[in-house]
């Protein structure tokens, strides 16, 4: 007894030595910044004293207080002293154990962190409007200018980027604290939950951590920010703070919250059950529920169109990240966090849904009357069916996304649509061809404001052929959109050139037609001069005119253009030159013919190659 | 044309549906009337239940307290009664919406759109909720080993100094609330002699490490005020029509909002006292302008308590921990081996007591911390349904 009391008595001194509130010396410095031997007398005199108190009082160590009576009685005056020690021991080991875990906090290099994050597919940057058929005098300035969306509301830049978040990396756990360090640690903590401390141990550790891990935050660019402030910001500042979150969650995730766990396991695992779990919890609860913050403002934000790919590139990161989120947040208490990470997700779907359905409504509601001059191609076609291009570049996600097919008829003032023929199409698929539809129909709707027929169908035969062209240039949505609608909407365009024809040079070919020239019943002779003339001044009338104004109208696609010029000359030219050759010499036998016989089937073919130039003013006219 | 999302249940179906039929408008505004009738009853009971309170069992943790007779203002259980009458008012508030006709009010067309903008600014309320009530995890935690320490016999001094050390923590903890603790140190009664064991500030500050997780700019303080700014009560016509229940409902949604503010302690500059002008006439307001009395009231006495006004953390539990923390304290520091019989019984008692409370505070923070995401989850929801009427209404 008496060499295991001078054991005490030793351990007892050399833990007093130690009190940092007794002394000035001891709170100059740190156990476990002077030599090893130090360190190991200090935690062999803290175990010689816990293994006195176990051995002796367990009858007297109760923590009922109803046995506080019988125990007062009983009081070892040895125990007292014990007890105090250990308390000076705990609170100098706690001491020590912030020291050592705040001289250890890791300073990351955020950009050696990102390195291993570069994403996996090149980024191409496509502005709108690369038609590469336009031509010179198309607006190619005005292509590039698309800034007019469907619901008018200003940014509706689309870029297309194919730069994939479907990064390859995973988790990457790093070593925070090194080995000696760690084992100095556990050595520390191994005493704290013997005597009962770890309570202390736990609140130590959360406090250094999470203060660490805000500091990581900063670094990683992730800030505090309100729901209120995310609404308020505009859309393209929003762009790219979803760029720069997708990033920093990664690491956050894959090695920021995964190193925390696997310190907790290297500190705690072992010692005491669970105490790695609540510690993991106590670092990291509060920092991933800020971290989910700006997500989950993004799901609940005002929907609109542009934000369609945006919301896409989130939701396909956080379903990338989901199962790492599920594998590092195992523990019950963090369950919540879990769930959040799958809520925003599924929000995140709701509101990609949304947008397609609000863009539907808004290209099919979309008001604007004034007619695009020349005919031309309307910006809504082209925002539509860029949009509809880059759908079809997030086919992948979308087709999970979108379960249920367009609905349409319900309204009178809707198309109908019959699906049954487009059995084996997917929804997504179905959506899309929707959206052709009711962009025709809206089309048709707008080219009932041209005064004049022809040009009207001038505009649904440009614009139904830019789509065409645009699904075909797209292999991935020709797919989509499958080949039998694709020839319906061919149909289409075809037979506005059909009407246009009809619609603009039935009158003329008819002032080239044979039937009321012929005066009397003869054939060679008896041809009515003053009909003639009638007839030749009609033709030049018309013919003018056309050229006048279908000069100015439009036909981007070249080779669309060239087509109905060729088909037009088909029908006017010989007809011309046949009644030219019949009754100029009836003409030129008579007064003035040069009123009459304006034109030379030379001119007419020169002519001919004026129109659907879209010249702003119309080209001045030849004479002879 | 039917959106392709599922709003199923909801009552954006029954409102385009509505706008079809032919009904006069006099059996509409009929029952508009009665719609509003019975939500303005529905208030006022809800509400006052909540001032008597015989805590309806409304959670699993009430296994544990099902003898309580009633809950007293601002503990765990009676805020998670709160929440419940929000969301069942809520629910309300959304059955008589459906009733109205939208699109021939321009009144609705005014006030909602305010409304929307108030849902947001109590979303992030709730996510400061969240986190402060992780702050008031940290003090439970440092009760815990303050209890376990007095727990021990003998009560000798090294068990009293660790409990001295943690309830230094934690009583620093409960007042400075995350201010800036310079401004009111001459505040506290117990100032410096407790605070120095003459150690390196190795106390760690901060009744949680969840210093500033909410930004300055978005102090709850501050969108409460916002979101009372333009809290209008209709007069004249309006008074019976659809603005009416909008009035209302935005009404609860800001007394609750304030409620979670002053009882949570949110990082937050001082909460106003009374934010809501009521109009204590109208019967559904009755028992609510009692609340905001009777919790203003609270705060103008913890304001006297500790100087500079409150940061939140009226929670009864705190409150009641504070007290506790600061009567041990005093034992503490008086404290000298051996302890007389008689103060080994007082200090059992409040012990116990602390103990008690930090059993409710275990389960009921969890319960609680999940009924406010599930404010926010409603929340959000009614936001995308308003929005979505909003943007049909004036396509005609």
């Amino acid at each position: 007894m008496d060499s295991d009391g001078s054991k005490l008595e030793t351990a007892e001194r050399i833990i007093l030595r130690w009190d940092s509130t007794a002394s000035e010396e001891a709170r100059g410095k740190m156990i476990f910044q002077s030599d090893r031997d130090e360190v190991d007398r200090f935690l062999r005199a803290v175990d010689e004293i816990q293994r006195s108190l176990s051995s002796t009082s367990i009858s007297f160590a109760s923590s009922s207080s109803s046995s506080a009576a019988a125990a007062s009685a009983a009081v070892d005056d040895y125990e007292v002293k014990a007890n105090s020690a250990i308390q000076i021991a705990m609170a100098r080991l706690e001491d020590e154990f912030r020291s050592i875990l705040l001289s250890h906090t890791t300073v990351f290099e955020p950009d050696s962190l990102f390195l291993e994050e570069s994403s996996v597919s090149p980024s191409l940057t496509v502005e709108v409007g690369d038609d590469s058929t336009v031509t010179p005098t198309t607006d190619v300035a005005a292509e590039e200018e698309e800034i007019n969306s469907p619901g008018g509301s200003g940014s509706g830049r689309l870029t297309r980027r194919r730069s994939s978040y479907r990064s390859t990396s995973s988790i990457r756990e790093m070593d925070l604290i090194p080995p000696e360090a760690v084992s100095d640690l556990r050595s520390i903590v191994q005493r704290m939950v013997a005597a009962g401390y770890s309570r202390e141990c736990i609140q130590v550790y959360g406090n250094v951590r999470k203060s660490a891990m805000e500091t990581i935050f900063k670094q990683l660019g992730i800030v505090k920010i309100s729901i209120g402030d995310v609404q308020r910001l505009d859309w393209e500042a929003v762009v790219g703070k979803i760029r720069q979150w997708i990033r920093a969650a990664k690491v956050c995730i894959r090695v920021v919250f995964s190193s925390e766990k696997r310190l907790c396991e290297q500190l705690f695992d072992g010692i005491c059950i669970a105490m790695d779990e609540t510690c993991f919890m106590e670092t990291v609860k509060a920092s991933a529920l800020r971290l989910f913050t700006f997500p989950e403002a993004i799901s609940i934000s005002r929907r609109s169109p542009e934000k369609l790919f945006k919301i896409l590139d989130l939701h396909d990161a956080l379903t990338d990240m989901l199962p790492d989120i599920e594998a590092i947040f195992d523990s019950d208490s963090l369950d919540t966090i879990r769930a959040q990470a799958v809520e925003i997700q599924s929000r995140l779907a709701d509101a990609a849904r949304g947008i397609l359905s609000e863009f539907e409504n808004a290209v099919l509601r979309e008001p604007s009357v004034v007619p695009v001059p020349g005919g031309t191609i309307h910006p809504l076609t082209r925002y539509v069916m860029n949009y509809i291009v880059m759908i079809s570049d997030y086919k992948q996600t979308l087709d999970d996304l979108i379960m249920s097919n367009p609905s349409s008829g319900s309204d009178p003032n809707t198309p109908d649509m019959d699906f049954t023929e487009l059995e084996s199409k997917s929804p997504l698929d179905l959506h899309l061809i929707w959206l052709i539809v009711i962009l025709h129909f809206n089309l048709e709707e707008k080219s009932h404001h041209y005064r004049d027929t022809s040009l009207a169908h001038i505009f649904i035969m440009n614009n139904i052929h830019y789509i065409v062209h645009k699904v075909k240039r797209s292999p991935e949505l020709r797919e989509m959109i499958g080949d039998h609608y694709l020839r319906k909407l061919t149909g289409i365009f075809r037979h506005a050139a059909t009407n246009y024809q009809r619609a603009t040079w039935v009158r003329v070919l008819n002032s080239l037609r044979d039937e009321g020239l012929h005066v009397s019943g003869s054939f060679s002779s008896g041809v009515s001069r003053s009909a003639l003339r009638e007839r030749f001044k009609a033709f030049n009338t018309m013919f003018e005119e056309v050229h006048r104004t279908q000069s100015t109208w439009s036909v981007p696609d070249a080779q669309l253009r060239e087509e109905l010029r060729i088909s037009l000359s088909e029908h006017l030219i010989p007809a011309y030159r046949s009644f030219l050759g019949r009754f100029r010499g009836h003409i030129e036998s008579g007064r003035h013919p040069e009123n009459y016989l304006k034109y030379s089937v030379e001119d007419i073919e020169t002519i001919v190659l004026d129109f659907f130039e879209g010249y702003t003013t119309p080209p001045h006219l030849r004479r002879r | 044309m039917a959106p392709a999302t599922e709003f199923q249940g909801s009552f954006l179906s029954r409102i385009s549906i509505r706008r079809n039929q032919i009904v006069s408008m006099d059996v509409n505004h009929e029952q508009e009337l009665e719609e509003l009738d019975y939500f303005q009853k529905h208030v006022a009971e809800r509400f006052s239940d909540l001032l008597s309170s015989p805590s309806p069992p409304s959670s699993s943790s009430d296994a544990v307290f099902v003898s309580q007779p009633s809950d007293p203002i601002l503990s765990i259980p009676w805020l998670q009664n709160l929440l419940d009458v929000f969301m069942s008012c809520e629910a309300e508030f959304k059955a008589v919406l459906s009733t109205t006709q939208i699109s021939k009010s321009p009144v609705l067309e005014r006030v909602l759109p305010e409304m929307l903008d108030r849902i947001l600014k109590a979303l992030d309320i709730c996510n400061a909720v969240v986190y402060g009530i992780d702050s008031v995890r940290q003090s439970r935690r440092l009760a815990e080993i303050a209890v376990t320490a007095l727990k021990q016999r003998p009560l000798c001094d090294g068990s009293v100094r660790r409990a001295k050390r943690a309830l230094t923590r934690l009583l620093v903890g409960l007042n400075a609330d995350g201010r800036d603790r310079s401004g009111c140190s001459s505040n506290r009664r117990t100032t410096s002699r407790s605070w120095s064991f003459g150690q390196r500030s190795n106390v760690t500050v901060g009744g949680g490490g969840s210093s500033g997780h909410v930004s300055k700019n978005c102090s709850a303080a501050k969108q409460i005020q916002a979101m009372v700014s333009n809290l209008v009560v209709p007069r004249g016509a309006e008074a019976s029509g659809p603005a009416m229940p909008v009035y209302i409902m935005s009404s609860v949604m800001v007394l609750v909002m304030w409620v979670l503010v002053a009882a949570v302690p949110c990082q937050t500059s001082s909460v106003l006292v009374a934010p809501l002008s009521l109009p204590k006439h109208q019967s559904w307001a009755s028992a609510t302008v009692s609340i905001q009395e009777r919790i203003g009231e609270e705060m103008k006495r913890k304001e006297k308590r500790c100087g500079g006004g409150g940061g939140g953390g009226l929670m009864e539990e705190m409150q009641r921990m504070e007290r506790i923390g600061l009567s041990l304290m005093e034992f503490a520091e008086k404290f000298r081996f051996p302890a007389e019989e008689e103060e080994e019984e007082e200090v059992a008692e409040k012990v116990d007591e602390l103990e008690e409370i930090c059993r409710r505070m275990e389960v009921g923070l969890e319960d609680l911390q999940g009924q406010v995401r599930q404010v926010f989850h409603r929340l959000v929801r009614s936001r995308i349904e308003i929005v979505s009427v909003l943007d049909q209404a004036p396509a005609i």
